[in-house]
C-alpha cells in the first residue's frame, strides 16, 4: 500500500506560477519519509497534494490505488477521518475544547468518541501530557499543544500521518520531544509518516529525504 | 455537531448573551402586543361583532326619482320642473316579510331567524326626554341569533312578551335617573304619549349602543307605530359564519331588501383589526430583523475568528454539509432558547398587564371592560415562535454557508 505521485504539477495563478514542476514520487506503507528544501520550494505544497488536502493541476496521486480526485467529498472526507493524520505547524487545537476532547474530535465525526476515549487517555499519557486531559490549550506550553495535536492526529489510528513543519514554532527541547513521538508513531505502530522540515537535524531522522528544489526533486535517497 | 455548537456558544459568552437576548426581546415584544391587539380584537368581537347576526336583511329605503314622476304623469312629454319631486316613499318595511320567513325556514345553512321592528321614539321620565332607538323583537326568536340574555343583568328577555314593556341600556336608565320596575312615556313622533314599564336592563359594554337602545316586544312596537305586521329588519343566524358573505350576495340577488354579512355591516372594525394586524407585524419583522442581523453579525466575526478550527475540522475529516451544520445548529440553539424565553417573559408580562386597572370603561356584569385585556391564544406562542425560529435560522444560513465553503488549504496557507 502505498502513495504514488505521477508527474505531478502544481500551479498557482494567473498566468500560472508552477510551484511543483513534475515530480514523481512513491511512499511506501510504513515509511518514514522527510520532505526538505529551502522555504519556497515546494515542499509544503507538495504534501498537501499528497495529502489530499489539494489537488494538483497536472499529474495524478493515488493513495492504496484510490485517486482522491475521483472520490466524492463525503468520501474524500471520511477516507481522511479513517486513513490520514496531520499535524501542521500550528497545533490548530480548538480552544474551547479540553485536552481529552481536542484528541477525540476525529473520532466523534462518526460518534465513535466514547469507544476511543481509553486509547485518547493512553495516548496522552504515552505523550507525557496526561496530567493535561482537562486543560484548555490556553492553559499549555506550545510544546504540550503540540503533542496534543499529534494525539489528535493519531487517534483515529491512521496509515498515514503528515507532518508540516511540525517543530517550527518550538523550541529545540519541545522540538525534539516533538519528534521522538512522531518516530514513535512510524516505529513502534507501523504508521507512514511524511514529514516537512527545514531542519536538516529532523530530516535525517527519517528513512528517506527527498530534497526539493525549485519545485523539483533534486536528491530522493535512503539515509542509512 | 451539537456538542461542538453549544461549546462554540458558551465560548463566546458575550456576545451569545446579546443575541440571546435580542431574540427574546423581539418575541417577548410581539407576545405582549399580540396579547394587547388581540385581546383588544376578541374585546370588540365579542362586544359588538357577536351581536351583530351573521346576516342582516333590511329594508332598502326608496327615493322618489324625477324622472320617473315625469315619465308616470307626462309620458314623453318634456317636463320642467319648478320644484322636483323629491324625499323617501315612505318609511321603510320589508315588503314580503312571509317570503323571507318561508325561505330562511326551509334553508339548511340558516340556523335561526329574528323579525325586527326598528323606530326612533322620544322617552320621557320625569323632566327629562330623550331621542332614542326602539327595536320590537320576538324574544325567542331573538335568541337564535343574538346572545342578548347574557348582557341582560336585572331580568330576562322574556319578560318582553305582552303588554307595554321594554328593557333600557344601562347608560340610558342612568341618563333618565329610573330603575327597573319603573314607568317611562315613549311617544313615536305620531304625537301620542305611552307608558312603557322598565322590565330589565342590558349592558353590552359600549357605551353607544347602552345609551340608545331600547327593546321591547315586536307586537308592542308595530302597535306604536300604527304598522301592524310590519318589520324592518330580519337578522339571520348561520351554521358556518364564514359563508355569510357569498349566501348574502346570493340572497340579494333576488329580493329588493339589502342583504348585508357581518363582514360588511362591521367593514369598518375589521378593517381596523387588519391595519392593527400588519403594524404588529412590522414591529415584529422590523425587531427580529435586528435579532437576525445580531446573529448574522455574531456568527460572520465568530467564523473569521474560527477559521483555523473549520480548516482542522476539515482536515481530519468533517465535510463542508458538517461544518455548515454546526454553525446552523448555533443558529438554532438561539432561536429555540431565545424564543421560549422571549414567550415566557411575554406571557407574564401579559398576565401582569392583564390586572392593570384602566380607570375606565362599562365594567360589565362579568367584570370585563375596566381591566386590560389581553389575549392568550395559542396562535400568538405559535406565530412568535415560528418567527424567532425562522428568523434565525436564516440569519445564521449564510454565515454557515459561507464557513461550510472554506477549504483548510486556503485557511493554512493565509495563516502561514
Amino acid at each position: 500500500m502505498t502513495i504514488i505521485a505521477n508527474n505531478i504539477i502544481k500551479e498557482f495563478g494567473e498566468p500560472p506560477t508552477r510551484v511543483i514542476q513534475g515530480i514523481d514520487l512513491t511512499i511506501n506503507d510504513g515509511e518514514f519519509v522527510s520532505i526538505s528544501g529551502r522555504s519556497g520550494s515546494g515542499k509544503s505544497t507538495l504534501l498537501y497534494l499528497l495529502s489530499t488536502l489539494d489537488n494538483p493541476s497536472h499529474g495524478n496521486i493515488t493513495i492504496d490505488g484510490k485517486d482522491p480526485q475521483e472520490m466524492s467529498v463525503e468520501e474524500l472526507h471520511l477516507f481522511r477521518n479513517h486513513h490520514l493524520g496531520f499535524v501542521f505547524q500550528f497545533h490548530f487545537l480548538l480552544a474551547e475544547l479540553t485536552t481529552l476532547e481536542n484528541v477525540l474530535l476525529p473520532a466523534r465525526r462518526d460518534g465513535q468518541h466514547y469507544e476511543k476515549e481509553e486509547y485518547a487517555r493512553e495516548l496522552l499519557k504515552t505523550f507525557d501530557i496526561s496530567d493535561k486531559t482537562d486543560k484548555l490549550p490556553a492553559q499549555m506550553s506550545g510544546g504540550e499543544q503540540q503533542r496534543v495535536a499529534i494525539a489528535r492526529a493519531i487517534i483515529m489510528k491512521p496509515k498515514y500521518l503528515f507532518a508540516d513543519e511540525p517543530t517550527g514554532s518550538l523550541d529545540s527541547k519541545n522540538g525534539e520531544i516533538v519528534m521522538d513521538i512522531l518516530r514513535r508513531a512510524n516505529s513502534e505502530w507501523g504508521t507512514t509518516l511524511v514529514l516537512v522540515t527545514h531542519e536538516p537535524e529532523f530530516s535525517q531522522m527519517a528513512q528517506r529525504e527527498v530534497y526539493l528544489v525549485d519545485g523539483k526533486v533534486r536528491e530522493n535517497h535512503s539515509i542509512a | 455537531m451539537l456538542f461542538l455548537a453549544i461549546r462554540h456558544l458558551l465560548s463566546r459568552k458575550r456576545q451569545t448573551i446579546l443575541i440571546f437576548l435580542g431574540i427574546s426581546l423581539g418575541t417577548m415584544m410581539f407576545t405582549i402586543i399580540s396579547g394587547m391587539q388581540l385581546g383588544m380584537r376578541e374585546f370588540i368581537e365579542e362586544r359588538l361583532l357577536n351581536n351583530t347576526s351573521h346576516i342582516q336583511i333590511s329594508a332598502r329605503e326608496r327615493f322618489i326619482e324625477r324622472e320617473e314622476m315625469s315619465e308616470r304623469f307626462f309620458g314623453d312629454q318634456v317636463v320642467q320642473w319648478r320644484v322636483p319631486p323629491a324625499g323617501k316613499r315612505e318609511e321603510a318595511h320589508i315588503m314580503y316579510p312571509q317570503g323571507w320567513f318561508d325561505r330562511l325556514s326551509n334553508d339548511p345553512e340558516v340556523t335561526g331567524y329574528a323579525p325586527s321592528l326598528n323606530m326612533n321614539v322620544i322617552i320621557s321620565h320625569r323632566n327629562t326626554k330623550y331621542p332614542t332607538s326602539l327595536t320590537g323583537i320576538v324574544p325567542d326568536m331573538q335568541e337564535q341569533v343574538m346572545e342578548l340574555e347574557k348582557y341582560i343583568s336585572n331580568g330576562k328577555l322574556s319578560d318582553l312578551g305582552g303588554g307595554n314593556k321594554v328593557i333600557v341600556g344601562s347608560a340610558l336608565l342612568k341618563k333618565l335617573g329610573s330603575q327597573v320596575g319603573d314607568h317611562i312615556l315613549i311617544s313615536s313622533g305620531l304625537g301620542e304619549l305611552r307608558p312603557f314599564k322598565i322590565v330589565g336592563l342590558f349592558e353590552m359594554g359600549v357605551q353607544q349602543i347602552d345609551e340608545t337602545l331600547i327593546f321591547a316586544g315586536l307586537k308592542t312596537v308595530q302597535t306604536l307605530n300604527k304598522t301592524p305586521g310590519q318589520i324592518n329588519s330580519i337578522a339571520v343566524s348561520l351554521v358556518n359564519m364564514e359563508r355569510a358573505h357569498e349566501l348574502a350576495e346570493q340572497w340579494e340577488l333576488t329580493s329588493r331588501d339589502k342583504v348585508q354579512s357581518w363582514e360588511q355591516a362591521n367593514a369598518g372594525f375589521l378593517q381596523i383589526f387588519d391595519f392593527q394586524d400588519y403594524t404588529r407585524m412590522a414591529v415584529t419583522f422590523a425587531i427580529l430583523v435586528v435579532a437576525g442581523f445580531g446573529i448574522y453579525n455574531v456568527l460572520s466575526i465568530m467564523i473569521t475568528q474560527k477559521r483555523k478550527e473549520i480548516a482542522i475540522l476539515r482536515s481530519i475529516g468533517y465535510p463542508p454539509k458538517l461544518i455548515m451544520e454546526l454553525f446552523l445548529i448555533q443558529g438554532i440553539i438561539l432561536g429555540i432558547t431565545g424564543a421560549i424565553i422571549g414567550l415566557g417573559l411575554g406571557h407574564l408580562t401579559n398576565l401582569y398587564m392583564a390586572t392593570i386597572e384602566l380607570g375606565f370603561g362599562p365594567g360589565g356584569h362579568d367584570g370585563g371592560g375596566t381591566r386590560m385585556m389581553i389575549s392568550y391564544a395559542p396562535s400568538i406562542y405559535i406565530q412568535g415562535f415560528l418567527l424567532a425560529f425562522i428568523s434565525a435560522i436564516l440569519a445564521s444560513f449564510l454565515p454557515a454557508r459561507a464557513a461550510s465553503k472554506l477549504t483548510p488549504l486556503d485557511i493554512i496557507r493565509s495563516d502561514l
